[in-house]
């Protein structure tokens, strides 16, 4: 049974939180602190995204509450520098069953980890999930995202920090070679991308995976260094591209789901959507595939490339002459 | 609001550490600095706001009518089965690879799930970015228990059995047979309009036959209603220096273009992969498919 209603407790949220949430907290909290038995304060308000004063505030007010009773039971808390101390009575030791939203996002990730290069199909993450599963039920679940072959390479040279020299196609279907340091690896909308340093403009830059023609390990061996993932929705906004405004019919209103936008306007069945313009010939493709019922509303440069694009084709069928008008 | 947290956290572990259960008046008695001063009435006002508040957080407290010489009181309990996790019994090693899981899927939920299975959230150099939409955990539940769904999309009311949920290409599925239409459906769970409503378990069985592989076409062009039928297209110029996607080829021109035959039963998914070559890829025939693809340039070039 599945406890809750999917509500969230870790949200990040300022202002007074109520008891109830709190409550919810330190019901998660108490067990993972009681199987630890002594934990950095630092390290545990960031695991529960909480502010130290909030953790501290809790765990004492804890500290004051157990059974008149019995004696044992009561939650023993003290803060000894930088650690933080519990006993924490039997009644509080068991975790809570996982809300129906913890226990599919669990085993999504799972799934979703079983598809990263490297992943031990048969090891620790398979017989966790069968455990997962003997609790959660057979979860039906399936996640199809092979990443492209040459992530492996591209993982294991991350790993030791060590430059690739690849070939790439751009947007514009143009092949260039370079070298890069790859720091992370991502998947967003079923495609996979690496993120590090292009030697080449001596600057960060996101390549897509299925675009590497060619990658090789270089032997030179770069520092580790911290790097941002871009939360989807926000790692293709860069602010150099244009944006183009876009209307369309409920026939192109598949746009919104498979593009990210920065701003998307119901109007009617249709839509009003601002989206980032990487190339002229992507805005071609979209317009082409959007067909006649799309329009750009702005900028004027751009409004006429759908139809560009349209002339240009239909030339290819006319010069065979079947299909003259 | 102290006294509330302090009030309820002691409220909790009475119940759960009392094996039979408790009376108000037990509870008066137990806990008489929170519930022992007071009317009658606004001390069970107080009970039962606190009690309402911890089942909105989970606990499952249940409630019996005594007999007897207790008869009209109620009797408190708490099922700790329904309210503990089972032991999963998980190894260091299996709830390492599940700690780094999370961490590359970066699902607010799936963090406080992993903390309650004892885990911490890690680095990883790997990260997924997952669609997260607020109907996916009850069509889980759903799956995995054989309920009947209950939804809308595309302004009809759709009865579902589920069978499966996927996640392909950047969105999820729902596969399963469609009560009201008597055969097996794909619906993409974002096109799902509102709520998801869950029927009793147990309510359908999967069929032994069941194959997502199968059930689930790789490609979106054979997703169509109309009867499977083949295009020849001409590609001119590869993108991206390779073949894929591109069905099989039919044929290899000496200037390095390429005929090949692709699936099109989803015209709109066909015209749409098409289109996306621009002037590099040219449908050959059959002819009613070329023809709507003209149509479809003359109408947008203003010459329809």
């Amino acid at each position: 049974m599945a406890a809750g209603d999917g509500g969230q407790v870790m949200s990040v949220r300022r202002g007074p939180r109520p008891a109830a949430e709190r409550l919810r907290g330190l019901l998660v909290m108490l067990p993972w602190l009681a199987e630890r038995g002594r934990v950095l304060i630092d390290e545990m308000a960031s695991q529960f995204d909480l502010s130290v004063d909030e953790l501290v505030g809790d765990l004492t007010l804890a500290a004051l509450c157990g059974l008149p009773p019995f004696q044992d039971e009561l939650i023993d808390v003290y803060f000894d520098d930088d650690y933080v101390c519990c006993d924490v009575p039997r009644v509080f030791t068991r975790p809570l069953q996982l809300t129906a939203i913890e226990g599919f996002q669990v085993l999504v990730s799972a799934r979703m980890a079983m598809q990263i290069p490297g992943a031990d199909r048969g090891g620790a993450l398979g017989r966790a999930l069968d455990k997962l599963r003997a609790v959660l039920g057979d979860d039906g679940v399936i996640v199809d995202d092979e990443p492209p072959p040459a992530t492996a390479v591209i993982t294991e040279a991350i790993r030791r920090c060590e430059r690739l020299h690849i070939g790439y196609w751009t947007q514009g279907n143009a092949r260039s070679e370079r070298d890069i340091t790859p720091y992370v690896l991502f998947t967003d909308r079923g495609n996979w991308y690496v993120k590090g340093d292009d030697h080449r403009s001596g600057e960060e830059r996101i390549f897509r995976i299925d675009r590497i023609d060619m990658c090789e390990r270089m032997g030179i061996f770069d520092d580790p260094r911290e790097v941002k993932v871009p939360e989807s929705d926000e790692w293709f906004l860069d602010d150099d591209l244009p944006v183009a405004t876009i209307e369309v019919d409920r026939t192109g209103a598949w746009v919104v789901e498979r593009y990210p936008f920065r701003r998307a306007e119901q109007r009617g069945e249709g839509w009003s959507v601002d989206l980032t313009v990487a190339t002229r010939e992507w805005l071609a493709e979209l317009m082409l595939r959007l067909g006649p019922t799309a329009r750009v509303v702005s900028p004027p440069e751009l409004a006429d490339v759908g139809t560009e694009a349209a002339r240009r084709l239909l030339a290819v069928y006319e010069a065979d002459g079947s299909d003259a008008s | 609001m102290a006294d509330s947290l302090e009030r309820m956290t002691n409220l909790l572990a009475l119940l759960l550490s009392s094996n039979r259960g408790v009376t108000l008046a037990d509870i008066r008695n137990d806990l008489a600095d929170f519930y022992g001063d007071g009317s009658d009435e606004t001390v069970r006002a107080m009970f039962e706001r606190d009690k309402r508040k911890l089942r909105d957080i989970g606990v499952p407290i249940e409630s019996e009518v005594l007999g007897g010489g207790d008869a009209g009181r109620t009797r408190y309990t708490v099922d700790r089965r329904r309210f503990e996790l089972a032991d999963l019994d998980l190894e260091p090693d299996e709830r390492a690879a599940l700690e780094l899981a999370v961490s590359a899927a970066r699902l607010s939920n799936a963090n406080l799930g992993l903390l309650k299975l004892g885990g911490m959230r890690g680095a990883s150099m790997v990260f997924a970015n997952i669609p997260d939409l607020p109907s996916l955990p009850v069509l889980r539940e759903a799956t995995a228990r054989s309920a009947v769904v209950r939804f809308r999309y595309r302004d009809l009311d759709r009865v579902l059995h589920p069978y499966v949920l996927l996640l392909r290409e950047g969105f999820w599925y729902v596969i399963g047979f469609d009560e009201t239409r008597g055969e097996r459906r794909t619906y993409r769970v974002d096109r799902i309009e509102g709520d998801v409503v869950m029927g009793e378990a147990s309510a359908f069985e999967r069929p032994a036959d069941f194959d997502v592989r199968t059930a689930f076409p790789a490609d979106a062009r054979l997703l169509g209603d109309e009867p499977e039928t083949t295009a020849t297209v001409l590609v001119s110029t590869l993108r991206h220096g390779h073949e894929r996607d591109l069905g099989s080829v039919v044929e290899r021109r000496p200037d390095g273009s390429l005929v090949v035959e692709v699936p099109c039963a989803n015209r709109d998914a066909f015209r749409s992969w098409l289109l996306g070559w621009g002037v590099d890829a040219e449908v050959l025939g059959p002819p009613d498919v070329r023809a709507e693809v003209v149509e479809w340039l003359r109408a947008m070039a203003g010459r329809s």
